[in-house]
């Protein structure tokens, strides 16, 4: 395997989204998820008695060799009362122990599970609120991953290796304590040759989990190579750059499986590392124990007891050093949760919200500056609004045009308070957007976006999306309304019909219809179209002009329009280039004056005359 | 797309019998065992050996307490050199036992990803050797998953197999061992370790059933977020914020109901898991103590009995493990082995015949279906394009006029006719330009070689010189997914000049420049008409200005041609054209974007 080492070096590195330590991080996973401090010591009380049952068998050994089998006048004698009564009696306490653990380990899971749960939950409602700016596509895919694969490390966390931490913690105190209490001197020996073992282990993890990173990270880059062959399939095909292409992923694949074996053979040698230190424990133990001899009052079964002991007492180092990587990677995890727990939520709620007036709406844009934040160290991106200035009355009918990157989309979510400006301000009837209760701005403006979001469900059922009080008739009602009956009977089962994932089994224009038929529903007084973009065959285009045409009757209508015939029609269009409002005016104005709109609009005519 | 599972017999089918199942459980492991079998064998002998050591294990902390511990407390002493003979005797073993886990483990894992190494490589193989045809059929996603997560997942169960082995060898050895030291103490072996063993068996099927459903509610929930994190701006839009964290927490509960069953069965098992051994070694303790009273075993075999059952715990454990996890990798085996075994279909391409003298392509009584027996989207066909015309291809959505353009470009095959060619290579260029996460350079040539001459040229022709000149490091700069990022038009033009730079005699235009803005697409057009000569241009054409650039217009309807000629000659006699062609006016933008940049206007104006 030939890689860059500092380049693997970057690529095998997780960078934290906070310095915190991890004790800090787990002591704030605690607060943010109260649950599961909440008797947590007596599932640590019941652990330890669960614990405990570990240490019956070699105490066991040592009373039989030493109290029920004694030297007696010519050889051998075995006392049976004593061992069968002691017997019974390390049953019971098996049994109890047993019993302890089930419920230690029961609480532990149930509880962890129902904060995991709680965890989720907040996520999600804290993700939901934050504002679009957070919300880009490039991080869309981490959003996800909080709630999803950040969680289940500590729910892998709690299946394997919670458990471990109170079980295993508390055994080796346990044993440590029956060890000292047996002889001294050789507990301290037994510890002297064990504990460098913790060491080692820890320098071979910390390798391990570098090399497991560096696996992961080969790994993903060798599946997007795959998704690259499959997703170019035609292009590849129609080129017969297959084998080059197949050649490449083979390349990718075969570092990835170099990186997952490197990472193997660190892990082969974790394990029987105990192995090694057992003999070498139990030997040395054995050892001293024999060469102090029953002068310095030791017995021969407390010294077998101290072999089984020994390896008792290395059991947990062993299960810790496994558990310690689940550990690492759930308190990793956990920090990337605080992390989005930690952003801002969008724009918030008012603390006194000021009702809106009753009637038609006015809207005013003062001085509006906005730039995404898109950097996770919270630092803005260049401004996309500069300084806009403009006052839309009710009722008006106003096309936004200007090129991709012009600022009108985010104008358009400015107005609907989908994020806030960075300076300025936006009132809507008087009332500034940041005092309106957004309950009440969701029922008064409808963002539409042409080339919309549509549920994995019926067509019904994205419809009703826009008011959950809805019901079918209501549902009907705006069908009609909006004159798309026809459209509804050619569905395969009418209104009841799937839409499929992110309604394809639709095509482009009949999910704008479901669109507007949504936001015919809410019955808004403001409408804010985000146009599309994408090609409609005639028959649906009509349908969809002739709803956009009913939808927008007696409302104010703004729309970011990708087609200078809408702007043709509006009362007013404004155009936007670079962030900035350029021009201001009626299509037929706009068109007599030398500027942008006017060389747009020629190109667009030269270009589009068949 | 319809995903391919033949995968009717499933794994846990509970019909089968025992014998079957685990005939097919053993084909299996053959079937990847003989991929690599000698890195295998090694695994095998590794845990073979191990097992072996660690009966001697305990036979050797027996010989310390017979030998050493006893004679020292209990009669006169022992000798010095017999306390090292016997404890050099235990860390000689142990070391042994650690040098065969090393070997065991290490090969088991590189048995493991080089297994899973071949198999990837193989299903990726089929891949590239399946014709356009066969992968229309299939979802993406799918293919990707069997190529990598289905291989690892296929493979995972090989890893403790070689442990599960050594676990068998080590029962055989240590209940013969135990019968030999003494018959009564080995005959409770022979009844705890079944007995342990089928425990752990119902435990990991048990439990491992609530996994498998938590694991399902999972990918439930995983895709609810997904979805509900995409349309987030619909979410705020009708400030349902409250309600979807609500559906989405009814999902997350689900999961937690199931996990929550599975921590219920698995505490009661852990414990019994923990319990039954303990209270084997208290009844060994008792039973031991009977038989040192008769003399039939001393105290350092009686202890080394006891020993060695604490050892064996372990690997009982992962016997039942192994056992859980091969119906997993069963069910991921099955799903690739759907890809491998499916019989490579024929190239179309090769089937495409020679046209006539003076024509670029013709089609002799061509039809197509995507399905084998499903309704035909390309119906009799007969076509005949001039040699160096630029044709385009005009219907109404889903009249078939992609499917005609992928038929000439030979990716697709007729179900019966012949389409012909003028001999020379054809360049296809798509509505969505595909880049690899290579080089500008890479994109271009992909997979063939030019001269850099040649591949500025090319970029020349399809208006791309600006942008790539504008480029960190022009030809060498990455670009897509892990480079620099480029809009839909500079994609698209990159996708032209690699269509370009092959010199095509035939090229075709799938809705390729609807990405363009009309003046690049006129530019582009203009540029072809003066370099290419003899080569014909076939193109789907979606909005008018792409048809404005066409010398001859093929009316598509409902898989057929309904008319042939010039857009003059063909809005005067075709009346569904001239419907077509007023709806596309009536609001004649209605698909176009503006020009990229407001300031310099429309680029080639």
């Amino acid at each position: 395997m030939s890689l860059d080492p500092t380049l693997a070096a970057k690529v095998g590195t997780l960078t934290p989204p906070s310095q915190d330590s991890a004790v800090r991080t787990i002591g704030r996973g605690l607060e943010t998820a109260p649950i599961l401090r909440q008797g947590l010591g007596v599932t640590w009380l019941f652990a330890a008695a669960g614990a405990a049952g570990r240490v019956v068998v070699p105490i066991l050994i040592q009373q039989a060799i030493d109290r029920g089998i004694v030297d007696g006048q010519g050889g051998m004698e075995v006392r049976m009362d004593v061992i069968v009564q002691m017997a019974l009696l390390g049953a019971v306490a098996v049994i109890v122990s047993g019993w302890a653990f089930r419920q230690a380990s029961l609480r532990l899971g149930e509880r962890s599970e129902r904060a995991l749960h709680d965890l989720r939950v907040r996520l999600i409602g804290h993700i939901h609120q934050l504002s679009l700016a957070d919300h880009n596509d490039e991080r869309r895919g981490g959003l996800v991953a909080r709630v999803t694969s950040d969680i289940e490390t500590l729910a892998r966390f709690f299946q394997w290796g919670g458990l471990a931490w109170l079980v295993d913690g508390t055994l080796m105190v346990i044993v440590a304590g029956v060890m000292l209490a047996y002889d001294w001197v050789l507990a301290l020996v037994a510890f002297a040759v064990a504990i460098p073992l913790l060491f080692v282990l820890r320098a071979v993890q910390s390798r391990l989990l570098v090399a497991y990173d560096r696996a992961r990270a080969n790994n993903g880059q060798s599946l997007g190579a795959i998704a690259e062959l499959v997703s170019g399939g035609p292009t590849v095909r129609a080129y017969g750059a297959g084998e080059t292409m197949a050649q490449q992923v083979e390349e990718s694949v075969e570092i990835t499986a170099a990186s997952q074996i490197r990472a193997a053979l660190i892990g082969a040698f974790l394990f029987p590392s105990g192995e090694v230190f057992s003999a070498f424990t139990v030997s040395a133990v054995v050892g001293v124990g024999v060469w102090r001899g029953p002068e310095s009052g030791l017995t021969a079964g407390a010294l077998v007891g101290f072999v089984f002991l020994t390896y008792r007492f290395l059991e947990p180092i062993a299960e810790f050093t496994e558990v310690l990587d689940t550990t690492q990677m759930a308190v990793a995890g956990l920090r990337r949760v605080l992390s989005v727990l930690d952003m801002p939520i969008g724009p918030p709620q008012p603390d006194n919200p000021i009702p809106l007036p009753v009637g038609k709406l006015q809207i005013d844009i003062r001085e509006v500056t906005f730039a995404y934040r898109s950097r996770s160290d919270g630092e803005a991106d260049a401004a996309v609004l500069k300084n806009i200035d403009v006052t839309i009355p009710p009722g008006q009918q106003v096309a936004m045009v200007g090129a991709t990157g012009s600022g009108k989309t985010t104008l358009g979510r400015l107005i609907a308070r989908l994020a806030d400006p960075t300076f300025g301000e936006i009132d809507l009837g008087g009332v500034p957007l940041r005092r309106v209760d957004r309950s009440e701005l969701r029922t008064r403006l409808i963002v539409v976006s042409q080339e919309p979001f549509l549920f994995d469900d019926t067509v019904a059922a994205n419809i009703a999306f826009a008011d959950e009080r809805a019901d079918q008739r209501d549902v009907e009602r705006v069908v009609d309304d909006l004159g798309v009956r026809d459209w509804i009977d050619t569905l395969p089962h009418g209104l009841a019909t799937s839409v499929g994932e992110r309604g394809d089994q639709l095509s482009a224009g009949e999910r704008q219809l479901v669109a507007l038929l949504r936001a015919g529903l809410a019955d808004p007084d403001i409408l804010i179209l985000d146009e599309a973009t994408s090609s409609v065959d005639a028959l649906t285009e009509v349908r969809i002009a002739r709803a956009l045409e009913r939808l927008a009757a007696s409302r104010t209508t703004i729309a970011i329009a990708h087609r200078l015939s809408t702007a043709a029609r509006a009362d007013r269009v404004l155009v936007l280039d670079h962030g900035r409002l350029v021009q201001d005016g009626h299509h037929d104005d706009l068109i007599a004056q030398d500027g942008p709109y006017r060389t747009l609009y020629d190109a667009w005519v030269s270009a589009t005359t068949v | 797309m319809q995903p391919i599972d033949a995968n009717t017999e499933g794994p846990a089918a509970p019909a089968l019998g025992v014998l079957e199942r685990t005939r097919r459980n053993a084909r299996f492991i053959v079937e990847m065992v003989k991929v690599h079998p000698k890195l295998f064998a090694v695994a095998v002998s590794g845990a073979a050996v191990f097992a072996l050591l660690t009966v001697a294990s305990s036979f050797a902390i027996g010989r310390v307490i017979d030998r050493v511990i006893l004679p020292r407390f209990d009669e006169d002493g022992v000798a010095t050199s017999t306390v090292f003979t016997e404890l050099g005797l235990v860390i000689g073993i142990g070391v042994l036992r650690a040098v065969a886990i090393v070997i065991r483990r290490s090969f088991a894992s590189i048995t493991m990803w080089r297994v899973a190494q071949t198999f990837t490589n193989r299903v990726v193989q089929r891949y590239v050797v399946q014709p356009v045809s066969w992968h229309n059929r299939r979802a993406d996603g799918d293919l990707v998953q069997r190529a990598g997560v289905d291989a690892e997942a296929t493979v995972s169960v090989l890893a403790p197999i070689p442990f599960a082995s050594g676990t068998i060898v080590m029962l055989v050895a240590s209940t013969v061992w135990m019968l030999l030291i003494d018959v009564p103490l080995g005959l409770v072996a022979v009844v705890v370790f079944p007995l342990v063993l089928s425990t752990n068996v119902v435990y990991e099927k048990s439990v491992s059933k609530h996994f498998t459903r938590a694991q399902d509610q999972l990918g439930e929930f995983s895709a609810g977020v997904h979805e509900s994190f995409e349309g987030v701006q619909l979410v705020k839009s009708y400030g349902a914020e409250e309600r979807e964290t609500e559906r989405l927490a009814g999902l997350a509960d689900r999961v937690r109901g199931s996990r929550v069953q599975a921590v219920r069965l698995r505490s009661w098992f852990e414990a019994l898991l923990d319990v039954i051994p303990s209270l084997t070694n208290i009844l060994l303790v008792v039973i031991g103590a009977l038989r040192v009273r008769s003399g039939d075993v001393t105290i350092g075999e009686f202890s080394s009995v006891i020993f060695l059952f604490t050892l064996l715990v372990f690997p009982l454990r992962l016997i039942g493990y192994t056992l859980s996890e091969l119906p997993r990798s069963m069910a991921a085996w099955q799903r690739i082995r759907v890809v491998l075994d499916e019989p490579i279909e024929p190239d179309p391409a090769e089937r495409i015949g020679v046209a006539a003298d003076g024509l670029g392509v013709e089609f002799l009584g061509v039809s197509f279906a995507h399905e084998g027996d499903g309704p035909s989207t390309v119906k009799d066909v007969d076509l005949a394009v001039q040699r160096g015309s630029v044709t385009a291809l005009v219907g109404p959505t889903g009249s078939g006029k992609s499917t005609l353009a992928q038929l000439a470009a030979g990716l697709i095959g007729p179900r019966s006719g012949e389409v012909r060619l003028a001999p020379g290579a054809r360049s296809i260029v798509f509505q969505e330009a595909f880049l690899s996460s290579g080089t500008v350079r890479d994109n271009v040539e992909l997979g063939t070689s030019y001269s850099d001459d040649e591949i500025w040229d090319a970029l020349g022709q399809a208006a791309a010189t600006e942008f790539v000149q504008r480029l960190p490091q022009q030809l060498d700069t990455v670009v897509g997914e892990r480079g620099v990022s480029l809009s839909g038009g500079q994609r698209q033009r990159l996708a032209l000049a690699r269509a370009l730079v092959r010199r095509p005699s035939l090229l075709v235009l799938d809705d390729t420049t609807s990405a363009l803005d009309p003046g690049t697409e006129a530019l582009i057009l203009d540029r072809l008409r003066a370099r290419l000569g003899g080569s014909t241009v076939l193109m789907v054409a979606s909005r008018p200005s792409t048809i404005a650039l066409a010398d001859d217009v093929v009316f598509v309807a409902d898989g057929r041609i309904a008319a042939h000629g010039t857009h003059d000659q063909l809005l005067a006699t075709t009346s569904e054209y001239r419907e077509l062609v007023e709806a596309f006016e009536s609001d004649r933008d209605r698909n176009t974007d503006l020009p990229v940049d407001l300031a310099r206007g429309p680029v080639g104006s």
